[in-house]
């Protein structure tokens, strides 16, 4: 089972997802992504440096964020993937679509 | 009385019910096998069964304790009860004088029964929950109204199960039937779904003395992806005509991916797809790769070329376009296209093609390569569907480069 932290700061917030996003965990993420859009908070971050696996389901949850994030008037952007986790990215090319940060703290900085 | 016997309309109608229901059931029944386990212990019988009369046997798809896997239809209490179509309850078939000449009875083994109907979704009675004891009991109100809810949970089990079969039978069938061979080409694919149905599709055909060849990946697996799958299938073999005729792939993908992003937008999906046309004369091939990131070329001598572009997924970006590649399909070269479920079969995902490429290599022909494939799946069982699809060019050996005499 995987668990979601979500924490909110200075109008941005952060979502962890710890273990496997594959499919029922994606299911829990769009939900947790919709409830932050909808309660007014529209530029998010996705830190999955906790994330162990990625499958094509947890991907869709990212971009169905994204979309709802981009929307509302903001972004969701990703940050600190593992190499297994990035190789989904590349593999789909959706690198460039949400392009990994270094760094949670300044992933709204540019 | 009643006329349900064998050779009855009504037993014709219920044995067509049975007959669609038989490959769902054969094999592993884990979910039924959940709920005869659970009803012995809570009535604490010797054995309970999910029975199914198939003309003149009874087989049971599911049973614990029983210990035997079908019997004469003649010597069973379902018989009645399924002919009844109302739960039975038999106390003491010994005192029964329409049961006590069956043999089980007979016997002393089977004392206490209570069946009860099991219907698909038309509503014909295809196989009955029962309780079997060796000893006289009788079940109160409460208990009977336990039995019937587990029976109706052993119903919901069957109807899904068989038409969850039927899906995939239909699904099946949508995969193109045989290989297709051409002069030194042959070309062969398989989908193994992780589910019943899955969101993996491939396909291939020839045109103008072009192949056309293609594989997707819907988001996720299982019926949802399977429904928006057909739906991209039939875009995309719209376009065969267009493709063979030298339509460039870029613009047909692009078109592909607007008329289905409304679609997978609504659904919250996308479709990762890889395309190629090859042209049987030459080699010549164009390919365009939507997210796939899966396709590669591996030559004669084991060099691997990675077939990947940098475009998405259909439905990501509803302004996306597409560009179209090309390459070479040499002599003794072979391009294999995988899904991603490929990547759980493997020990290590970051090598996925150097097993391939080996495998690719020692294939003599396309099935042999899915018959490995196959193999890999059996030792590690996928957990999201796996679609393979293979065009092998034969090397060279016309009479032309044939010196011996």
């Amino acid at each position: 089972m995987i668990e979601l932290d979500v924490t909110t700061d200075r109008g941005i917030a952060v979502v962890v997802p710890r273990g496997r996003l594959n499919m029922v965990a994606a299911r829990q993420l769009r939900q947790v992504l919709a409830d932050i859009i909808t309660g007014g908070t529209s530029r998010i971050v996705v830190d999955l440096a906790e994330t162990t696996f990625l499958d094509s389901s947890g991907l869709g949850a990212l971009i169905g964020g994204l979309k709802s994030a981009r929307q509302a008037g903001g972004d969701l952007r990703i940050a600190r993937p593992t190499p297994e986790v990035m190789t989904v990215f590349t593999l789909t090319n959706m690198d460039k679509v949400l392009r990994p940060r270094d760094d949670v703290g300044s992933a709204f900085d540019v | 009385m009643h006329d349900d016997h064998i050779g009855a309309p009504a037993e014709q109608r219920r044995q067509r019910a049975v007959d669609s229901l038989h490959d769902a059931l054969h094999g592993d029944n884990d979910r039924l096998d959940r709920i005869t386990r659970l009803a012995r212990s809570v009535f604490g019988v010797a054995a309970t069964s999910v029975t199914v009369l198939d003309h003149d046997r009874a087989w049971f798809p599911s049973e614990s304790g029983l210990g035997i896997a079908e019997m004469p239809r003649s010597q069973t209490l379902c018989d009645t009860a399924q002919a009844g179509d109302e739960t039975l309850v038999v106390e003491d078939a010994r005192a029964d004088p329409r049961f006590r000449h069956l043999a089980p009875v007979a016997d002393g083994s089977l004392v206490f029964y209570a069946g009860r109907p099991l219907h698909d979704h038309l509503g014909n009675v295809v196989g009955t929950f029962c309780l079997f004891d060796g000893a006289a009991r009788t079940l109160d109100a409460e208990q009977r109204r336990t039995f019937d809810d587990l029976a109706a949970w052993a119903e919901q089990e069957l109807v899904a199960s068989s038409e969850m079969g039927q899906a995939r039978q239909v699904q099946t069938s949508l995969f193109p039937s045989q290989p297709l061979e051409s002069g030194p080409w042959s070309v062969d694919g398989m989908c193994l779904p992780a589910l019943a149905v899955g969101g993996d599709c491939y396909d291939f055909g020839l045109g103008g003395g072009v192949l056309h060849v293609g594989v997707g990946d819907v988001m996720g697996k299982g019926t949802s992806a399977a429904l928006l799958g057909a739906g991209a299938r039939a875009a995309i073999r719209a376009t065969h005509g267009a493709v063979t005729a030298g339509a460039d792939l870029g613009v047909i993908a692009t078109q592909v991916a607007r008329s289905l992003t409304p679609d997978l937008e609504r659904s919250e999906s996308f479709l990762t797809v890889f395309e190629a046309a090859v042209d049987l004369e030459d080699g010549w091939t164009r390919w365009v790769d939507a997210g796939s990131g899966l396709a590669a070329q591996v030559s004669a001598d084991g060099t691997i070329t990675y077939l990947t572009g940098d475009d998405r997924p259909f439905g990501v970006l509803p302004d996306d376009h597409w560009t179209e590649h090309t390459t070479t399909l040499e002599p003794g070269d072979r391009l294999v296209v995988i899904s991603d479920g490929v990547l759980d079969l493997v020990e290590d995902q970051a090598l996925v093609w150097e097993d391939l490429a080996v495998a690719t290599r020692a294939a003599a022909t396309p099935a042999d390569l899915l018959a490995e494939v196959r193999r890999w799946a059996e030792v590690r069982p996928p957990l999201d569907d796996v679609t393979v699809l293979a065009v092998f060019r034969a090397a060279d050996t016309g009479p032309d480069v044939e010196d011996s005499a």
